[in-house]
């Protein structure tokens, strides 16, 4: 098993450098003369080669790519175009409230899905089958940002139970900290929990026709401790799957999510980054999501083996 | 004698039906014939999903088609005296903060939004699927073309669409090949299995028994029965593009302000939406009711093109 996870480590390794190729030619090929900028209005085409000199943007792409990989593997991610603070410095100032969003929608979908997968399965079928899937596709159907403005204008602006945007510190209270995240983290949630309730359903269905199944059954387990303990143990690789392949589908929802509500998070870096084009930021953004979306699908798969302790490798 | 009165009970009629049991009607001669409905009304109602999809996608086509037509004013003309005034029987959706009419830029809206899906849902299917089929049937290709897909596919694709926009102009176009390229990989993931298990049918091996070269194989034996697959992801890649369309435009990183997407009108919405909710509100009902509609289209195109995938999601 060491070996498998070795091997598996390994793996992500050419992933990551195709990612890092694609976020480098990203700012290789973006618009504007870094050079020409820091020469500014007054320069001479000799001072601009100069600084083009100095700054090495006249060496081949492949030199470039190699020291700009080495930087990053040491942590230095460049400096914004727009700030001058360092792109590592700006990314750890915003770390906390997308961590915070990403990881109760997380605990929020997973709590809400699997439950709804497994009893829309128990019941195939039924009224209860139907909602569950209805919810499903409406999940699918109705964008993050949509359900957000829904979710503030009635719970936040009609009924007022809650903060309509903002966010606050984790430092301050969980409770504060919490009322600010509960709107974002449904309006985040929908799309996730509409995969996971599908998926956990159709593994259900597939799993309770075991034999397995039906010698619970027949020894007399209760129905609660077979859809849980016996089924939904047996589905639980394709659920669990799916739950890290969904992680991209937080990333994403997040940029628009911390929009609507006012979150002071990495969405809004990004958000902000692109407007201003500032590129190292954008590059750097993109190669931290990448790479959190990388080690959580590597763990997943590591995970399996814990969890199901018939997948030996 | 005393035998012929044991046997006396069973020759007598049987006992008459006690009064409490109700006696069922007589069944006839000949059971009504059921005769299923053909034709496409006999499809519609074999296949609701189908129908209600299909239906609202064209009830939205000809809503784009026919927007000059349908009571509409020109959607980008300013008139400051008459801004942000709610939904009345002259403005039915109300204006926006520069006067326009929100009932006709939402409904011209509808062209960006389907022209987006289509687009891409059409250039992703034919670019995944060459890429696809290279893959499967090249065998030194296959790992170089797999690691660069796992590659992007690492990158969450609303980020890798952020990218491609951050480095061009915003224009429809650039939008379009923007989310084909965070698309394709998935495609081309879908293709390579699929003609990975094809390969092994027996039918492919008498092919190859009977002397068809390989580009006669892939056409008649390998590309037909990919298209099944590929139509079902084509809707749910039309329905996931227009999603991230709506997504960068409302983030400013999509089509150019100028013309009136849902995204745009939402994001210009934004600024007011606690006091005008309805110029977002309107967009997202069209947003999401034409994502739903192709979303139902492609589970029901699901159920009759895929049987096997219906089984598994």
């Amino acid at each position: 098993m060491f070996a498998y996870i070795v091997r598996r480590v390994l793996a992500t390794i050419p992933v990551m450098a195709i990612v890092a190729l694609f976020v480098f030619s990203l700012l290789y090929i973006a618009p504007g003369d870094p050079a020409a900028v820091i020469a500014g209005d007054q320069a001479t085409p000799d001072d601009v080669e100069r600084i083009r000199q100095s700054l090495g943007l006249d060496r081949p792409f492949l030199v470039r790519f190699g020291e700009w990989v080495f930087r990053i593997v040491r942590g230095d991610l460049g400096v914004s175009i727009f700030t001058n603070l360092p792109v590592s410095t700006m990314i750890a100032q915003r770390v906390q409230p997308t961590l915070s969003l990403m990881v109760l929608t997380l605990i929020l979908a997973v709590s809400i899905a699997v439950p709804m997968g497994v009893v829309a399965a128990w019941r195939q079928g039924t009224l209860v089958d139907r909602a569950v899937m209805g919810f499903a596709v409406l999940g699918f159907s109705v964008p993050v940002f949509v359900v957000g403005y829904v979710l503030a204008y009635i719970f936040a602006l009609e009924l007022d139970w809650l903060p309509v945007q903002g966010y606050t510190s984790l430092d301050q209270g969980f409770f504060p900290w919490l009322e600010n995240l509960i709107l974002p983290s449904i309006a985040l949630g929908g799309v996730y929990i509409a995969l996971i309730a599908r998926i956990t359903r159709a593994t259900m269905l597939e799993v309770l026709q075991q034999d397995y199944i039906r010698t619970a059954r027949a020894k007399g387990a209760g129905q609660g401790s077979i859809l849980f303990l016996h089924a939904l143990k047996n589905a639980a690789v394709p659920i669990v799957t799916v739950i890290g392949i969904g992680v991209a589908l937080l990333i994403g929802g997040a940029v628009v999510t911390e929009s609507v509500f006012a979150i002071p998070g990495l969405g809004r870096l990004t958000v902000d980054a692109i407007l201003r084009r500032d590129y190292p930021v954008i590059q750097g953004v993109i190669l931290l999501f990448s790479f959190v979306y990388v080690l959580v699908n590597l763990l997943i798969d590591i995970l399996y083996t814990l969890i199901d302790p018939r997948i030996r490798y | 004698m005393s035998a012929t009165a044991l046997r006396a009970p069973l020759d007598t009629a049987p006992a008459p039906t006690p009064q409490s049991v109700a006696e069922a009607a007589p069944l006839p001669d000949v059971l009504p014939p059921v005769t299923p409905r053909r034709g496409f009304i006999g499809f519609l109602r074999r296949n609701p999903t189908i129908a209600i999809g299909a239906g609202l996608l064209l009830l939205m086509v000809f809503v784009a088609a026919f927007a000059p037509l349908l009571w509409t004013a020109d959607p980008t003309s300013l008139a400051p005296a008459r801004r942000t005034r709610e939904p009345s029987a002259q403005y039915w959706f109300g204006t926006d903060m520069l006067g326009r009419d929100v009932y006709s830029r939402v409904l011209y809206g509808a062209r960006v939004s389907l022209l987006v899906g289509f687009s891409v849902a059409l250039l992703s299917s034919a670019i995944g699927l060459a890429i696809g089929l290279v893959s499967g049937f090249v065998r030194w290709a296959d790992g170089i073309i797999m690691r660069i897909m796992d590659g992007l596919m690492s990158i969450p694709p609303i980020l890798l669409a952020i990218a491609m926009m951050a480095l061009t102009r915003a224009s429809v176009q650039n939008v379009i090949i923007a989310i084909t390229i965070a698309e394709v990989p998935r495609v081309s993931r879908l293709v390579r299995g699929v003609v990975l298990s094809l390969r092994e049918q027996p039918y492919v091996d008498a092919a190859v028994a009977a002397g068809t070269r390989t580009p006669r194989i892939i056409l008649r034996h390998i590309l037909p029965n990919t298209l099944a697959p590929i139509t079902v992801q084509a809707t749910y890649i039309c329905a996931s593009a227009m999603i991230v369309e709506a997504i960068l435009s409302f983030i400013g990183a999509g089509t150019p302000p100028i013309i009136p997407s849902w995204g745009n009108i939402m994001a210009e919405g934004r600024a007011l939406w606690q006091v005008k909710p309805y110029i977002v509100f309107f967009p997202a009902i069209f947003l999401s009711i034409t994502v739903l509609a192709v979303n139902l289209l492609g589970d029901g195109l699901r159920d009759i093109l895929d049987p096997r995938m219906a089984k598994s999601v």
